[in-house]
């Protein structure tokens, strides 16, 4: 299949996750996915590694235009410096897809009109987009709690690892 | 800051009223900003549960 191409803007949660799972590439499977400088420079403290080897589809973007809202919207929310830029640059390039595992930068993204997803999200969509198989992407689901620092509740975990095996084709 | 519109029940905006005349909190807009960041505290686990579930739907049934 093809690549996809919204504008994609990468908060770090994600990042690092699929980075833990050994899969930072199926951020590959979109054209090109922004990083804003301050999530840029978190993923690099955590996981030194990651962003080391060039990758041409991970472009680290400096911040542009401020938005008000996205500057309103920041001490009701508590949201952290790299999901203030992720924001604002969705909000300036318009057409956004915000990759976030955090509630707090979802929600405000919900309340500015931007869709948003998780890790989980990216790594059930490998299926669909047939990077990966149904068998791989459950083992990589049921990885999760011993890989990564992507918290999720165990029963929700298997609720979904349920949904994947009865759903995905 | 954003500026919202909003209807409230008379009831409510009252006794919203009340305690600003007591001195509990500054003004009502303060009262309000105060009472969404409790609520979107004591909703968040379940927010972020939500929020997986339509990782999942995307994941499954997403058209990007």
């Amino acid at each position: 299949m093809g690549r996809t191409n919204p504008i994609v803007i990468a908060d770090a949660g994600p990042i690092i996750h699929l980075d833990e799972l050994g899969y930072l590439n199926l951020l590959a499977d979109f054209d090109e996915v922004l990083v804003p400088e301050a999530v840029w420079l978190e993923v690099e403290r955590h996981r030194p590694l990651a962003l080391k080897a060039v990758k041409d589809w991970l472009v680290r973007q400096p911040l542009g235009q401020h938005s008000a809202v996205v500057s309103a919207l920041t001490p009701l929310y508590s949201l952290h410096a790299g999901e203030q830029e992720a924001l604002h640059l969705c909000v300036e390039f318009g057409d956004c897809l915000l990759l976030t595992d955090d509630t707090a930068a979802r929600l405000a993204a919900k309340s500015l009109n931007i869709a948003a997803h998780g890790t989980l999200g990216v790594l059930i969509r490998a299926i669909r987009r047939q990077r990966l198989t149904k068998v791989e992407v459950l083992a990589l689901l049921d990885a999760v709690p011993k890989q990564t620092t992507l918290h999720v509740r165990p029963a929700l975990l298997r609720e979904v690892i349920a949904n994947v095996e009865a759903n995905a084709d | 800051m954003t500026t919202l519109q909003t209807q409230i029940p008379d009831q409510l905006i009252q006794q919203a009223q009340y305690l600003v005349q007591q001195g509990w909190v500054a003004n009502i807009d303060d009262l309000i900003a105060e009472a969404m960041r409790r609520y979107l505290e004591s909703h968040r686990e379940a927010m972020t549960e939500q929020f997986i579930r339509e990782d999942v739907d995307w994941g499954l049934h997403g058209q990007d």
